[in-house]
């Protein structure tokens, strides 16, 4: 026996599989733990040293894989899903091998001969793979890299894990054994073979090792929302004015008095009774719903964090008054779009925001402007000269143009390079923009003025976003960082590391507790605020992610990527709750409406789509076993006239504001 | 091997002024450079991808670039997408096409408008998720596409709505599909010509009328070997307009290429039995009727086909039953066409057509027969369009002419043989003619001189050659000439012909230099009904 692990620790380390030799030894100091230990079977050792002094290691390779996949595709069709799985990892490190081993024409027949069967599944990851072309670019590729430092984790059952342990003894292909044996780490299972949607890593290989994640994902986090929030106020308002309706007739004045003080102290007596009656109104009819939607809404209460900004009263009276106001939406009651389309451009546009009550548009564009629009004056931008000469002397550049033409927008200029990214605060009176001269700027709508440039960031800043309470803001930038920042600190609080990629989106938890980041590593982290750590890793896209959203509740998170799939987790659980499928093309915003009932997608397929996520949600197991979800979860599809949807924002009442820019059919 | 062969860094290093450069370090180079490629086009596509837009442009990789530290590469930030031309002579080798621009042009041409600022316009894109039917938004699509994608997810049922405008009914199918079948494979059974019969007839049939104009093209640019399948979709077109409840403007522009495609087509059908004459005066005629019917709607609808018929005329390249197509289709559209397109290339087209006819100078039988349907079709065209003109000024119609008709008469009756337009094609061998009667009674006004001379020509070549109406050819007349110059009179004839269109041309020119081509047949066409009485 001990003969056979110094073979095999010889073999090794005249290879240079020092992984391999470390795991060797851990495995004989835990006095052979793995499940199943074939390093310790005699036969196989032979092979090993037997092969081991073989030479000709590239037709080995070549060899080896191309039997080990024609035995694959011949297996039982039982097993065949889960043996098909172990040639991806196979082949791309036999690739990897060849390269490292400075055999480079080799690999790249190789790779020619076999990527097709991949293709499907892992195109993505055969692109990159694809440049790798010297020893030296494995080194200096960071996902070539994590993947030979780690090694691959495979769900089989037992049963074709013995297949595959048969097959290996007898073919006694000794390089596909050596792959395997490496870079594979089997974790067989008894019982019947799973299907491949249970294991997530088929489709993603990430570099960070599946246990990490996993462990990371044991984190506890509290997803509840905030105590003492203003909806949580207007529902026990709303309950109260329910059950006072009941004793209308007897003291009407009394009730007045009594729901004026509980809706905010200090409003005006007449103004507030006014509104009671308009409330009423609405009240009577949405009685019902809003008595379920807080059933269903009673989600556990946490404390914040952070200090948050104290609102003005007026503020929380108008938020209060969009609250009452706000339509009930569900599967059987859509909303309303309002689309606003950019026109003229000239292919400039690289994002836009728009406020949340959708006064407010904003256009980030890529000669470094940022231009907004006042919704409510779009309509007489021909006629509204001397009405707009007031707002453009105003603003930030202080230019009238000498023919006299008023400009229908505000102009920021500051930026020195393209604009990614804008944001409104939550009540419209700052938007925030990033851009790729690695700055972010705040600029106050009311003055029409930068105020501050935070700098921070080492690259172009992709994306930033405020805090649901505003004052706090979240930025991504191509640095592989996200940080927070506050309004009145020109340095960031937070610094949070870890994504192996550029860090191409960010958003906001409910709660402000967490901001969720979205990257090229085809991960979603979500990251706890006040300790900078990485509380969850959602792997599962096959490519880039473009958009994220929270649902209200704080419960889930839906994460839109490049090829237009749309996931949506679960945050206490680390899982996919499940995938939206539908798009065609890259999903560029996301948007929960504000019950949380409905997700709204939009994308540069020119449509936005509507998906019901209280069927997806609450019973997913079901729906799986009836076979077609996604039918179920999409509501509805409204194509554009050819305009990709840029950015999706649900007002506090419920109507949906989409904006896009109007694109020539090519 | 891979994608930077090691020749493209000896170019580049050539280019760079590099001669000397070993190959083991070009090979070196090669996959670093791919590497290096690679990577920064990835990093442009994360700048596409932050820049909302799914087509990589030229700044894409400039801000890649310069991610990394690198000067970005001037001189490619055209919003145009830069096209690759094939180089001449090489299956795989591309270059961009860069145009010289000649410094003189840039500076002396006016400034460009600055273009238009950017704005924002907003609309409903749905109500409570209904989408209202506005400019602004999408329309709705057809609904076939709509269904496809739904089914190709899965076989299952779909309960998400679609915009469908209308549905047929099952009855409606069955309907449309009894119609297809008979239509492609039993065109000659009496069920055809009942199902024709519904078609023009039937109310109901409104709703089926886009698959038919459809079905129609579909299978005229399939079948176009196949004769009775093309007879009876022909049929079945023109079934379709002769209904009256059925509004099928909409559907023209499906249906029109199919009808002249059925006319002016090289070919239709496969065999020599096929009888594509009859197919082409059908289209013809369907054409015409179109016209009639929509073209006050359509105003450009008449000028496009006449400008299409019109140039398969003209094309001497094209067939001869493609030419017969256009001329049928053009005649059949009426004499004001005829005048104003035909006559005017009556005389070139003639003397074209006339060596194809003769038997010594075109030895292929197939050909030849084709060339005289042709000009069976041109003169009846012609005649038409005199007899048009004659009408209306009878008092042209000169007595002298009748005599004329009464020789001939005298001429048919003797070979015991009706000399009706509609044989004249078939016409056998023309016994040979007393000449002496027609020339001598050939006084029609102006023109007399000459037209004593081509109808002394057309009797003498009857006489001589043997060949039958379709030889009576100018060009022969030289056998039998009376001193007359042929060039003079065809340019004369010509600019009759060219002027007939006016309308103040007198109709007895018309008449005369017709019968200078055509020979005594085209007084067949003069509007006296006491001539036919000659005939019967």
């Amino acid at each position: 026996m001990q003969a056979v692990n110094s073979f095999v620790a010889a073999y090794l380390k005249k290879k240079g599989f020092k992984e391999a030799e470390q795991l060797l030894e851990d495995l004989h100091s835990k006095d052979s733990a793995a499940p199943i230990d074939f390093h310790n079977d005699p036969d196989l050792a032979k092979f090993i040293h037997h092969f081991s002094q073989s030479e000709d290691e590239v037709a080995r390779y070549q060899d080896g894989y191309s039997k080990l996949r024609s035995w694959t595709y011949s297996s039982l069709d039982l097993y065949k899903h889960e043996l098909l799985r172990v040639l991806y990892p196979v082949f791309i490190h036999s690739f990897m091998d060849l390269v490292a081993k400075g055999h480079l024409q080799e690999a790249r027949t190789f790779f020619n001969a076999f990527h097709e069967d991949h293709q499907l599944m892992h195109s993505r990851d055969l692109q990159k793979l694809e440049g790798v072309l010297s020893q030296s670019h494995l080194e200096e590729m960071e996902f070539a890299r994590s993947l030979r430092q780690n090694k691959v984790n495979v769900k089989i059952c037992q049963y074709s894990y013995d297949l595959l342990l048969q097959y290996l003894h007898k073919t006694q292909s000794s390089a596909m054994l050596g792959v395997i044996n490496e870079h594979i780490n089997f974790q067989a299972t008894s019982g019947q073979p799973g299907s491949i949607s249970d294991d997530i890593e088929v489709v993603t290989l990430i570099g960070s090792c599946q246990d990490a994640a996993n462990q990371i994902n044991q984190k506890e986090i509290h997803w509840g929302l905030l105590e003492d929030s203003l909806e949580e106020r207007s529902e026990k308002e709303g309950g109260l004015l329910s059950d006072s309706e009941k004793t209308e007739g007897e003291n009407k004045e009394g009730d007045a008095e009594e729901s004026k003080k509980r809706s905010a102290e200090g409003g005006k007596q007449g103004s507030s009774t006014k509104k009671l009656k308009k409330d009423k109104a609405v009240n009577a009819t949405a009685k019902s719903t809003r008595l379920e939607a807080k059933t269903t809404s009673s989600a556990p209460r946490v404390k914040p964090e952070l200090t948050l900004p104290i609102m003005s009263t007026e503020v929380e009276q108008s938020i209060l008054e969009d609250l009452r106001n706000r339509v009930q939406l569900s599967s059987i009651a859509l909303p309303s779009v309002s689309f606003y389309t950019f026109l003229d451009t000239h292919n400039g546009l690289n994002c836009s925001s728009i406020s949340h009550d959708g006064s407010l548009v904003a256009g980030g564009f890529s000669d470094s402007s940022l231009k907004v629009w006042d919704t409510a004056k779009l309509g007489q931008q021909t006629g509204g000269a001397t009405l707009q000469g007031e707002n453009d002397s105003t603003s930030s550049e202080h230019v009238v143009r000498p023919n006299g033409v008023k400009r229908s927008y505000t102009l920021f200029q500051g930026h020195s390079g393209p604009v990614y990214s804008a944001t409104f605060s939550p009540l419209g009176d700052f938007i925030l923009s990033s851009s790729a001269d690695t700055t972010i700027r705040l600029w106050s709508t009311k003055l029409n003025a930068n105020l501050v440039c935070y700098k921070g960031h080492n690259y172009p800043v992709w994306d930033v976003q405020f805090s649901p309470v505003g004052h706090y803001f979240a930025s991504a930038s191509h640095d592989r960082t996200a940080r927070i920042w506050a309004m009145d600190r020109i340095q960031p609080l937070r610094v949070m590391a870890g994504h192996l990629s550029d860090v191409d989106c960010v958003q906001w938890h409910a709660n402000c507790n967490y901001i969720a980041t979205g990257s090229s590593d085809r991960t979603v982290r979500l990251w706890d605020v006040q300790s900078g750590e990485c509380v969850r890793i959602f792997i599962g896209h096959r490519s880039m992610i473009l958009s994220l959203a929270m649902s209200p509740d704080g419960r889930y998170m839906a994460s839109g990527d490049e090829d237009g799939t749309i996931m949506t987790w679960d945050l206490s659980s680390g899982r996919c709750v499940t995938p939206l499928m539908g798009h065609t093309s890259c999903v560029w915003t996301l948007a929960f409406s504000c019950e949380g009932t409905l997700l709204a997608s939009g994308s540069a397929d020119c449509t936005v789509k509507l998906w019901d996520v209280t069927t997806s949600t609450k019973a997913p197991r079901n729906e799986e076993k009836s076979g077609n979800p996604n039918r179920l979860r999409s509501l509805k599809t409204l194509p554009t006239k050819s305009t990709p949807v840029y950015s999706l924002q649900f007002s506090r009442r419920n109507l949906l504001f989409a904006a896009g820019v109007l694109s020539k059919k090519v | 091997m891979s994608n930077v062969p090691k020749e493209a860094i000896e170019v580049i290093a050539q280019s760079i002024g590099i001669t000397n450069l070993s190959p083991d370090v070009a090979i070196a180079l090669a996959p670093d450079v791919e590497y290096r490629v690679r990577e920064i086009m990835q990093e442009a596509i994360k700048c596409m991808r932050h820049s909302r837009r799914t087509v990589l442009t030229a700044d894409d990789v400039d801000s890649a670039l310069n991610l990394r530290n690198m000067e970005p590469i001037y001189g490619f930030t055209s919003r145009d997408a830069l096209r690759f031309k094939r180089a001449a002579g090489h299956k795989d080798l591309f270059y961009i096409d860069d145009k010289d621009v000649e410094f003189k042009e840039v500076m002396e041409s006016p400034l460009s408008k600055a273009p238009i600022d950017t704005s924002v316009t907003s609309h409903w894109l749905a109500i409570e998720g209904i989408q209202p039917a506005i400019p602004e938004n999408a329309s709705v699509e057809a609904p076939s596409d709509g269904k496809k994608a739904e089914y190709k997810d899965d076989g299952t049922s779909v309960d998400v709505k679609l915009p469908v405008k209308h549905v047929l009914s099952r009855e409606l199918q069955l309907y449309f599909d009894k119609i297809a079948e008979i239509t492609m494979n039993r065109s000659f059974s009496v069920v055809f010509k009942q199902a024709l019969l519904s078609l023009a007839t039937d109310s109901g049939v409104h709703p089926l009328v886009p698959y038919f104009t459809y079905f129609i093209a579909d299978e005229v640019a399939r079948n176009l070997n196949n004769f009775p399948v093309l007879f009876a979709l022909m049929r079945v077109a023109r079934s379709l307009l002769q209904n009256e409840h059925i509004h099928i403007e909409p559907y023209l522009h499906q249906l029109m290429p199919s009808i002249i495609t059925c006319l002016v087509a090289k070919r239709l059908g496969n065999k020599f039995t096929d009888n594509h004459w009859e197919l082409r005066n059908f289209a013809a005629k369907l054409v015409a009727s179109i016209c009639k019917r929509f073209g006050h709607v359509y105003h450009n609808l008449q000028p496009r086909v006449t400008r299409t018929l019109l140039h398969a005329f003209l094309d001497p390249t094209k067939t001869f039953p493609q030419h017969y197509g256009a001329i049928q289709g053009l005649a059949a559209l009426g004499p004001s066409v005829v005048r104003l397109l035909i006559l005017p290339n009556l005389e070139a087209y003639l003397q074209l057509l006339e060596p194809e006819m003769a038997l010594e100078k075109q030895k292929n039988e197939i050909k030849r027969h084709e060339a005289r349907c042709v000009y069976g079709a041109l003169l009846r065209a012609a005649g038409l369009c005199m007899y048009d003109r004659l009408k209306m000024f009878p008092s042209l119609l000169a007595p002298p002419t009748r005599p004329i008709w009464k020789s001939n008469g005298k001429v048919a009756t003797t070979n015991k043989r009706k000399a009706s337009t509609d044989n004249l094609m078939q016409q056998p061998p023309a016994k040979k003619i007393a000449t002496e009667s027609a020339m001598g009674m050939m006084p029609i006004n102006s023109m007399q001189a000459d037209v004593q001379g081509a109808a002394s020509s057309f009797s003498n070549t009857v006489g001589g050659s043997n060949i039958g109406v379709s030889s009576m050819t100018r060009p022969l007349s030289n056998d039998n000439m009376l001193g007359r110059e042929v060039g003079g009179r065809v340019s004369k004839t010509s600019t009759v012909l060219a002027q007939a269109w006016k309308e103040d041309t007198d109709a007895g020119n018309l008449l005369a230099s017709l019968f200078e081509l055509f020979g005594e047949s085209m007084l067949s066409f003069t509007p006296n009904l006491s001539f036919h009485s000659s005939f019967d």
